[in-house]
C-alpha cells in the first residue's frame, strides 16, 4: 500500500493499525477529521490517536471498515451478518 | 463512533475509564475548546488535535453541558467577528472589498473546522433543542456582526453599485471579486441578497436607464437607438451570468425593457425620417428585425408595430389603388400590387420571424384596399390575360406556377369574386377563340387553382369552354372526312361549336356573309345537325376571323388576317372599286357601331390601311367613300389587322357588365335565402341578413338592401310569409 493512501489509527495502548484511507473514511468523523480545511495535527502526520479506545475494539472497528466497503452496494438482505461474537 | 445496537448475545458497555463529573469539568473542557476556536481564527490550528477536540465536545454534550457549549460558541464567534468587522471598516478605498472578501473566506474556513469538531453537538443536541445548526449559526452571526454593521452595510452597497455603474460607463472592474462578494450575499440567504443588494440595484438601474434612454432618444435616430438598447440589454444579461444570481436576470431585463423600450415605444415607431414607416419603405431588414425582437419583450410591443404597419399599408395601398395614373394600365396596376405584396411578405419573413399575426394583418390590409377600387377584379383578369397571351412566353413551368400562385393570393383578397368570374370568362373566351394562349397547361393549371379555391361551381363553365374547343376539333375532322371530296375548291372552314351556357353571352349580330362562304356554312350546318339532333346553331359573326390572300394593284401579294366583319367588307371590293359607307352598311347588314370600328381599323390605322378613305379624317361619316389602297405596302408577308384583343372596357361597357353582374346576383341571393329558411323555418329579419351575407361571402359582398328586396319578392311568390305574431319574423312556406 502506498503511503499517501493509508492512515494510521493508534489505540489507547499504543497499537498502530495502518489501514487504507478509503476504509477509514467509512467513519464520518474520521472523514471530517481528515478533510477538514484547517491544518489539524492529524492531517499533517496522517495518524489519529484514540486514547479512549482499546486495542481489541479498535481492531474490530478496522475490520468493520473493510467489511462495510465490501458489502456497501448490496441490498440489506444479501449482506452477510457481521459477526461480533467471533 | 456510535455503534448499531441489536440486543443479542452481547452488550456494548459504556467506557471503562472514569469520566469524572465534577463541576469544574464543564469549565475545563470548555476552556480547551474556546482556546481551540481562538487558535483556529488566528490561523494557528496546526498544533491542535482534531481527535482531542472532538472528544471533548462529545463529552460535554454527553454530560448534558450542550447548552454551555453552544452559548460559548456563540460568544466566542461573535467576539472574533467583531474584530474582523473592525478591520474591514478600517480598510481604505478599493481595498474595502478585498478585505471583506478575505475575512469572509477566513470565516468560512474556520466555520467548517469548528463544525467538524462540534459535529456531535450538531447531530444530537441541536435537533433536540431546535437550535440553529453550527453552519447556519456561523452565517447568521457573520451577517449580523459584519454585513449589517452600521458602518459596513451602506458602504458595501454603495461600493457594489458604484462598481456596476463604472462598468456600465465602460470601465473594467474586478469581476472575480464581485462574484465572490455577491455569492457571499446569496449564501447568507435570498432575503439578504434581495434586501441588501438586489432591490437597490434594480432601483438604481432603473434610474440609470431612464436617464440614459432620455438622452439617447433626443439625439439618435430610431435604428441607432434600437442598436444601443439591444447592446445594453445584452450587457446586462452578460453581467448577470458573470457575477449575479441567475434569478436576477428576468428582473433586470424587465427593468431595461421598461425604461428603454416600453416608455419610448410610440415615439420610436413614429420617429420622423427613421421610424417604422421609413424602415418599411427602405427595406431595412436588420433594423426591423431588431425592433421586432426588442418590442416582443414588452407588453403591447408587437401590437404597436403591427398597428402602425397595418395603417401604413392601408394608406399606401389606398393611394396606389385610387391613383388615376396608376390605374390606367391594368397590367401595371396588378404588377404594382404584386410587388407591394412581395415586399411586405419578404419583410415579414426576414425581419418579423414570419409572425402569423403580421401575416394576417397584411392580408386584411390588402383585402381592405384592393376592394376600394371596383375595377380590381377586372384588372386582375386582364393581367392574367396578358400573361397567358404573351407575358409568360418562354418562361419555365415552375416560374409560371409561382406567378399564378401569386395571382391567386390577390384573387383571394377580392370581395367581388363573381365580377372576376365574369371578366375572366370573357377574356378566356377571346383567348381560346383567337388561339392566342401560349400554354394550355398554364390555362388549365389556373382553372384547377380556382376550383380548389372556390369550388366546382365556379369553374364548371370554364372547363366547359375547354371541352367545346376540343370537341370542335373532332367535329371538324369528322366534317372533312365526310364531305371532304366536295369541298376541294372551297375556302377552308374552321368552326368552333360553343355551348351557349358555358360561354359569355354575346348579342348575335346580323351579318351577310359572301356567297362562297354562306354555301359552305350551310353545308356544315346540315352535317352537324345530321349528327346532333335537337340542337340549334347560330353563327356568331362578331367573334370569327378570316385569312385572305390579297393581290393589290401594285402587284404586291399579302396574306391578311382579319375579323369576319372585316372580311365581309373586303370581299365586297372584289366586285366594285369603291363604295360609300351606306353601300357597305346595306350590303353587309353589320350594325353601325361595329361597322364603324371595323372600317376604322381597315382604313385609318397607319401600316394597316388596306383601304383608302375619302375624306382622310379619323371619323366615319355616312357619305365617306372607300376604295382599295393599291399603294399598300408592308414589311411582312402576313399582315394582321385588328384582332379582337381584350381591352379595358369603355364606360358604357363597364356599366353593362356591372348591370349583368347585379342581375346574376339576384337569383343567387334568393337561392341562399330559400336554403336558409328551409333549414331554419322561422327567422328574424336581421338574422336572415347575417346568414345570407355569410353564405355568399365567398363570392361577393351582399347588399342588405338588395337582400330585403329579394325577401319581398319571395314573399310575393309565396316562398315565404311574414309571421303573424311578430312582423320581424319570416316563415318558410313549404
Amino acid at each position: 500500500m502506498k503511503k499517501e493512501d493509508t492512515v494510521k489509527l493508534i489505540s489507547a495502548e499504543g497499537f498502530e493499525f495502518v489501514i487504507d484511507k478509503k476504509a477509514a473514511m467509512v467513519s464520518q468523523t474520521i472523514r471530517n477529521m481528515l478533510t477538514s480545511p484547517g491544518s489539524f495535527a492529524e492531517t499533517e502526520h496522517g495518524e489519529v490517536t484514540f486514547p479512549e479506545i482499546n486495542t481489541t475494539i479498535l481492531e474490530k472497528i478496522c475490520q468493520y471498515f473493510y467489511w462495510s466497503l465490501q458489502y456497501a452496494r448490496l441490498f440489506s438482505e444479501a449482506i452477510g451478518k457481521f459477526g461480533i461474537g467471533r | 463512533m456510535s455503534g448499531g445496537q441489536k440486543k443479542r448475545n452481547f452488550q456494548i458497555e459504556a467506557f471503562k475509564h472514569k469520566v469524572v463529573v465534577d463541576p469544574k469539568y464543564a469549565d475545563k473542557t470548555w476552556k480547551i475548546l474556546e482556546h481551540a476556536i481562538h487558535e483556529i481564527y488566528n490561523h494557528n490550528a496546526s498544533g491542535l488535535s482534531f481527535e482531542e477536540l472532538y472528544r471533548n465536545a462529545y463529552n460535554m454534550v454527553l454530560h448534558k453541558f450542550g447548552e454551555k457549549l453552544y452559548s460559548g460558541l456563540v460568544s466566542t464567534m461573535t467576539f472574533h467577528l467583531q474584530a474582523m468587522s473592525k478591520s474591514i471598516e478600517a480598510a481604505q478605498g478599493a481595498s474595502f472589498l478585498d478585505e471583506l472578501n478575505m475575512k469572509w473566506s477566513d470565516h468560512n474556513k474556520a466555520l467548517q473546522m469548528i463544525r467538524d469538531i462540534l459535529m456531535y453537538m450538531d447531530r444530537t443536541f441541536i435537533p433536540s433543542t431546535h437550535k440553529t445548526p453550527v453552519h447556519e449559526l456561523g452565517l447568521n452571526l457573520w451577517r449580523d456582526n459584519v454585513i449589517h454593521s452600521s458602518k459596513i452595510q451602506p458602504r458595501l452597497l454603495n461600493t457594489l453599485l458604484d462598481l456596476i455603474h463604472r462598468e456600465r460607463t465602460g470601465e473594467v472592474i474586478n469581476r472575480g471579486l464581485m462574484r465572490n462578494i455577491i455569492k457571499m450575499l446569496m449564501d447568507l440567504g435570498s432575503s439578504v441578497y434581495q434586501e441588501d443588494f438586489e432591490k437597490p440595484f434594480l432601483e438604481v438601474s432603473a434610474n440609470f436607464y431612464r436617464a440614459e434612454s432620455q438622452e439617447f432618444i433626443e439625439c439618435s435616430d430610431c435604428g441607432t437607438y434600437l442598436n444601443k438598447a439591444e447592446r445594453r440589454l445584452n450587457e446586462e444579461i452578460e453581467r448577470v451570468s458573470h457575477y449575479l444570481d441567475p434569478m436576477s436576470e428576468p428582473k433586470i431585463t424587465s427593468v431595461v425593457e421598461k425604461e428603454m423600450i416600453a416608455n419610448h415605444m410610440l415615439r420610436l415607431v413614429h420617429m420622423e425620417n427613421s421610424g417604422l414607416v421609413n424602415m418599411l419603405l427602405d427595406d431595412k431588414f436588420e433594423d426591423l428585425g431588431r425592433m421586432y425582437s426588442l418590442f416582443r419583450r414588452v407588453p403591447n410591443g408587437l401590437s404597436t408595430i403591427r398597428d402602425e404597419m397595418t395603417s401604413h399599408i392601408r394608406d399606401s395601398g389606398k393611394e396606389l389603388v385610387t391613383d388615376p395614373e396608376k390605374s390606367k394600365n391594368p397590367v401595371e396596376f396588378v404588377d404594382a400590387l404584386l410587388e407591394k405584396r412581395d415586399k411586405y411578405d419578404k419583410i415579414i419573413c426576414f425581419a418579423f420571424n414570419n409572425d402569423k399575426a403580421f401575416q394576417n394583418a397584411l392580408s386584411s390590409s390588402f383585402e381592405y384596399f384592393i376592394n376600394l377600387n371596383p375595377r380590381s377584379p377586372e384588372y386582375i383578369s386582364l393581367f392574367v390575360d396578358d400573361k397567358l397571351r404573351q407575358g409568360l412566353k418562354g418562361v419555365k413551368e415552375e416560374e409560371i406556377e409561382v406567378i399564378l400562385d401569386k395571382v391567386m393570393i390577390l384573387f383571394r383578397y377580392l370581395q367581388e369574386k363573381d365580377v372576376f368570374e365574369k371578366y375572366y370568362k370573357q377574356h378566356l373566351a377571346k383567348r381560346l377563340l383567337s388561339g392566342k394562349t401560349i400554354s394550355d397547361d398554364a390555362e388549365r393549371s389556373l382553372i384547377v387553382k380556382l376550383k380548389t379555391e372556390c369550388g366546382y361551381q365556379f369553374t364548371s363553365k370554364l372547363e366547359g369552354m375547354f371541352t367545346d374547343m376540343k370537341t370542335s376539333q373532332d367535329t371538324m375532322q369528322g366534317f372533312y372526312a365526310a364531305c371532304g371530296a366536295e369541298l376541294v375548291n372551297c375556302p377552308t372552314l374552321v368552326v368552333q361549336v360553343l355551348t351557349t351556357g358555358s360561354w359569355p353571352t354575346q348579342s348575335s349580330n346580323t351579318c351577310n356573309l359572301p356567297a362562297e362562304l354562306s354555301a359552305l356554312c350551310e353545308k356544315f350546318r346540315s352535317y352537324y345537325l345530321g349528327t346532333h339532333t335537337g340542337r340549334k346553331l347560330s353563327w356568331q359573326t362578331n367573334m370569327g376571323t378570316a385569312d385572305l390572300r390579297a393581290t393589290f394593284g401594285n402587284g404586291q401579294k399579302y396574306e391578311l388576317n382579319v375579323s369576319t366583319h372585316q372580311m365581309c367588307v373586303l370581299m365586297l371590293f372584289n366586285n366594285t372599286d369603291s363604295l360609300t359607307y351606306r353601300d357597305i352598311e346595306q350590303a353587309t347588314e353589320i350594325p353601325s357601331s361595329d361597322l364603324k370600328r371595323c372600317l376604322q381599323s381597315l382604313a385609318c390605322v397607319k401600316g394597316k390601311n388596306v383601304l383608302r378613305k375619302e375624306p382622310m379624317s379619323k371619323d366615319i361619316g355616312e357619305d365617306d367613300v372607300f376604295s382599295v389602297n393599291d399603294k399598300f405596302t408592308s414589311k411582312l408577308r402576313k399582315v394582321k389587322i385588328g384582332t379582337v384583343v381584350a381591352q379595358k372596357e369603355s364606360e358604357p361597357e363597364k356599366l353593362e357588365t356591372r348591370q349583368r353582374v347585379e342581375e346574376d346576383r339576384k337569383p343567387q341571393i334568393e337561392a341562399a335565402i330559400v336554403r336558409i329558411m328551409k333549414a331554419r323555418r322561422r327567422l328574424e329579419h336581421n338574422n336572415i341578413i347575417a346568414e345570407v351575407t355569410k353564405q355568399l361571402q365567398p363570392r361577393f359582398l351582399a347588399n342588405p338592401g338588395e337582400i330585403k328586396k329579394r325577401i319581398e319578392s319571395l314573399i310575393e311568390r309565396d316562398f315565404l310569409e311574414r309571421d303573424n305574431t311578430d312582423r320581424r319574423f319570416y316563415r318558410y312556406l313549404a
